[in-house]
């Protein structure tokens, strides 16, 4: 037994002078109180009486006089705020990762799985012995310390109530670097994991993590995890009617009985489809939506199943996606007349061409995309980007090379979004010439005789460059020749004709900025605002809640706003059947005995009530007449 | 004087607002109501027992009252009959020649408990002097404590009433209780024998059987009347005490506890059975007189009891 309050000293001061003065207090007559009566010599029969119990009586008061003793011993103890001699050894350093993943909104306990684990959490910290410490870690995409360590529990009980469940799945492995990281050097170090158990791929974290010294222990949260997902969702526009739309997704049931789903398909909020069926146990299935036609911008996605009961994980029975936005791309063609260029471009009605005469001034308004056609005229700064078919020597902004006949694409980038669904390989070309690039240019197609599709950019307008004339090869009598033509286009302009699938939450994105600004704001599904970085003409940005974001670059005039979508779409995180182990590597991770060693034992608490019981007691006497 | 002593003391007027409440006009009427009462009860009986003690000389008209059954026929007024039609009784002075003595203990135990034994003890004794004078008794009425403190003059007649009230509500209680040496003092001023009513509580520490014997032995005939408080036979008292007696100042130091009050309730028990005891022994008339039963019921209890009016 150790004092951390008052020296022994002191206190043994303190009790001699305050148990004086109580002594003398009681060796002073006490004062009656003065009553009148009308005839004392009744009283006499009682006072006889009284006589014989006046032994009784004194030890009545003797017995009061202790009783004094003995609640100013116990004040007085409480006040040398005693502890236990064990709180003098070294306290434990923890780092307590909560889980903030999306499985963790799971509902399978009541009012939720995030919610239990901070009852716990609190659990946990109230059952810190007096010399422990500990360091609260929401643990989501990222780890972030919602406090310092401390043993103060009015400082960590703040702190765990900000933990909150997000969109995004728990990266474990980081969570504990960072554990590891804070706990580095510090005795005693432990890692607490409270979690349900979805974490990925845990097995292969201890591959290329050491825990070291620090002892790893798991407190389980959840029991069940009966649950349906929308796994993937997305929509695309047709490259070449891009009035139409279709939508891809897939439901998931991650339980191991089958099911009976409904799957209600929204855009602008208005139902489009609502649709029942069966998904097997454990079974994902892709469902398309085709040829969809209307004015939808936004699209959502839920699922539930068809009895209208919930899930135990609503966070991924609804998803969103955004219809790529549309719009009109200037374009000016300089060439002397070319039948294929003008047939692919009539292709696009959202394609708005000005021809203009080789040589002739050209017009000097803003082009997204200039199509030079065998010409080598100037292009002034208000064309934003170019493509040149068969440059003549100075047209381009690149060397050209030898001189090439009866040639072919040997290569090109398939994953190039110019070249996505393009059959390129028995394409047969009379003649061109090779592309010499520059430095940070990119080759998308080659013969084997030299580079002939090249993509760049000078002074920031980007340009692509086609070392043959199309007509001198069968390309134009092709579909790959008009695709390619869009392809380019929609490139420049950044209007993918791909799937435009919705962010996934939980990963940095990087969200395209019409507008050369440093930075853009980003203003979430709550309404919240984000000044985020734009580097390289892209937002980057962790989003960690699915719905709809918007995204507000430049100000005044030249203010541009955006919107686009974010999903969970994480089948693991899906799978929300909780564990109850939980092994890094070959380390198993202890149970966590809450308020068991090390608990915080305040004896002043107990001493004071010990005094009040005393009190309470010597009331109650009082008051029923036991003692007086 | 302390400040709490001027919330504890009664003001004047609040005092006399209380004596003058003491004798109200609804007293006055119940005081008819016992003296048309007592003649009731008192006709014939108890009137032959008295007259045989008294021999009666004198001729003197007094007053009149009205005639019930078994009155003489001679005594009628016949002049008043003849003029109201009311048949009234002549009385004569001297045939009513019965001394009462009404005597009041002022002590300061007659105080205690806010005054209530004391204004009881005045009702009382103001209630049967009316009934006294109504009958044209002559009635004297005493105040003692540890000596005769006043004295109001044999009066008759029931106009007189008001003196007698008049008397009473200027007798203040104070003094220790010396029921022995003030009525030996009382009985050598009266030398005219008589009924001698004793209100008091018979506190005296000298003992209560001193005060009645003087009368007794004096040959007063003594009716005992023991104002008794019930809240005097468990105080609201607990706790460590100082008591100290009202009169004497005498102290004891007590812890009062739920089985002392029950032994202090068995004492007060004791000492009243004891008085009750002695009077029976000795044929003393004895009424107690609870503080809390109206007067009226207390007075017709004690005419019930008899020998009290001729």
């Amino acid at each position: 037994m150790v004092f951390a309050g008052l020296p022994l000293v002191q206190l043994l001061l303190i009790a001699g002078g305050a148990a004086s003065v109580t002594v003398l207090l009681y060796i002073l007559k006490l004062r009656r109180r003065a009553v009148p009566v009308p005839f004392a010599r009744i009283w006499d029969a009682v006072f006889r009486d009284r006589q014989a119990t006046e032994l009784f009586s004194k030890l009545r008061r003797l017995l009061s006089l202790l009783f004094q003793l003995a609640l100013l011993a116990l004040l007085i103890f409480a006040l040398g705020d005693p502890k236990p001699k064990q709180s003098l050894l070294e306290g434990r350093h923890l780092v307590v990762l909560v889980d903030s993943s999306a499985s963790m909104k799971a509902v399978d306990v009541k009012p939720s799985r995030i919610e239990l684990a901070k009852a716990e959490v609190k659990k946990l910290v109230r059952g810190l012995g007096s010399a422990d410490r500990a360091l609260i870690v929401q643990m989501g995409a990222l780890s972030s310390p919602l406090s310092t360590m401390s043993s103060d529990v009015t400082e960590l009980d703040p702190a765990i109530d900000l933990l909150s469940a997000s969109d995004t799945r728990a990266d474990l492995e980081r969570g504990l670097s960072f554990a590891l990281d804070s706990l580095r050097g510090l005795p005693k170090a432990e890692i607490v994991v409270v979690s349900d158990g979805v974490l990925g791929d845990v097995a292969e974290i201890g591959q290329h993590l050491d825990l070291g010294s620090a002892s790893l222990k798991f407190l389980p949260v959840g029991k069940s995890g009966t649950n349906l997902a929308i796994s993937e969702f997305s929509v695309r526009r047709y490259p070449l009617d891009k009035s139409r739309s279709e939508v891809m997704l897939e439901v998931a049931n991650t339980n191991d009985r089958a099911a009976q789903v409904e799957l209600t398909l929204l855009g602008d909020g208005t139902i489009i489809d609502v649709s029942r069926f069966a998904l097997g146990p454990n079974e994902r299935l892709p469902r398309y939506y085709q040829d969809l036609a209307g004015a939808s911008r936004t699209l959502e996605a839920k699922i539930r199943f068809a009895d209208g009961h919930a899930d135990d994980l609503p966070a991924d029975d609804h998803a969103y996606a955004l219809m790529p936005e549309r719009h009109r791309a200037r374009v000016l063609v300089i060439s002397k007349g070319n039948t294929y260029l003008e047939a692919a471009l009539l292709l696009d009605e959202y394609l708005d061409v000005t021809t203009a005469v080789p040589g002739k001034v050209l017009p000097g308004e803003h082009f997204d995309v200039a199509i030079l056609d065998g010409v080598a005229d100037a292009l002034p700064d208000t064309v934003a980007a170019a493509l040149y078919l068969n440059p003549p020597e100075g047209g381009v902004p690149l060397k050209l090379g030898a001189r090439l006949t009866d040639f072919g694409f040997d290569t090109w980038d398939k994953k190039s979004p110019i070249l996505r669904f393009l059959a390129l390989a028995d394409v047969q070309v009379a003649d061109g010439r090779a592309l010499t690039p520059s430095a940070g240019d990119r080759v998308l197609g080659a013969s084997d005789q030299g580079p002939i599709l090249v993509s760049g950019a000078r002074s920031g307008h980007p340009f692509l460059a086609l070392g043959f004339d199309p007509r001198s090869s069968d390309l134009v009598l092709r579909v790959a020749w008009p695709l390619f033509v869009l392809n380019a286009i929609n490139a420049f302009v950044e209007e993918d004709t791909g799937y435009v699938s919705s962010f996934r939450t939980g990963e940095v994105w990087r969200i395209p900025v019409p507008s050369a600004v440093d930075s853009a704001t980003v203003i979430d599904p709550h309404g919240a605002q984000h000044v985020v970085p734009v580097k390289e003409g892209r937002a980057v940005y962790l989003g960690e809640e699915a719905g709809f974001y918007k995204l507000s670059a430049g100000s005044g005039s030249e203010a541009v706003q955006s919107e686009f979508a974010a999903n969970l779409s994480d089948l693991p995180e899906s799978r929300i059947t909780p564990l109850t182990e939980l092994s890094i590597g070959r380390q198993k991770a202890a149970p966590v005995n809450i308020g068991a060693a090390g608990s915080k034992r305040e004896l002043w608490v107990y001493l004071l009530a010990a005094v009040l019981a005393l009190s309470l007691i010597e009331w109650i006497t009082y008051h029923r007449r036991v003692t007086v | 004087m302390g400040l709490l002593d001027m919330f504890r003391r009664e003001t004047a007027p609040r005092a006399k607002r209380r004596e003058r409440a003491l004798f109200d006009d609804e007293f006055q009427r119940k005081l008819e109501m016992l003296a048309l009462v007592s003649r009731r009860v008192f006709a014939g009986r108890l009137r032959a027992e008295r007259r045989s003690k008294k021999k009666g000389s004198g001729l003197e008209f007094a007053d009149h009252r009205d005639y019930v059954a078994g009155d003489d026929f001679r005594s009628v007024d016949w002049n008043v009959y003849q003029r109201f039609g009311k048949l009234l009784v002549r009385l004569y002075e001297e045939e009513e020649d019965l001394s009462i003595y009404l005597i009041v203990d002022c002590s300061s135990s007659m105080a205690f408990g806010d005054k209530k034994k004391f204004d009881q003890a005045r009702r009382l004794c103001a209630a049967l002097a009316y009934v006294g004078l109504a009958n044209l008794d002559r009635v004297t009425v005493v105040g003692v404590n540890d000596a005769v403190v006043s004295r109001m003059p044999t009066t008759r007649g029931k106009g007189r009433i008001f003196k007698v009230f008049e008397f009473l509500s200027q007798l203040e209680p104070g003094g220790t209780t010396d029921l022995g040496s003030a009525l030996k003092t009382f009985v050598a001023q009266h030398k005219r024998r008589g009924l001698a009513v004793l209100f008091s509580d018979l506190y005296d520490p000298a003992g209560f059987e001193a005060g009645i014997n003087v009368l007794r032995f004096n040959k007063f005939e003594p009716y005992v009347v023991e104002l008794v408080d019930p809240a005097e036979g468990r105080p609201k008292l607990a706790g460590d005490v100082r008591i100290y007696d009202c009169e004497t100042g005498e102290e004891r130091e007590l812890t009062i506890t739920e089985g002392m009050l029950d032994k202090m309730q068995r004492a007060v028990s004791d000492y009243r059975a004891g008085i009750e005891r002695f009077c029976a022994q000795k044929q003393v008339p004895y009424f107690p007189a609870d503080v809390n039963t109206p007067f009226d019921e207390l007075v017709l209890r004690v005419f019930r009891r008899g020998g009290f009016l001729r």
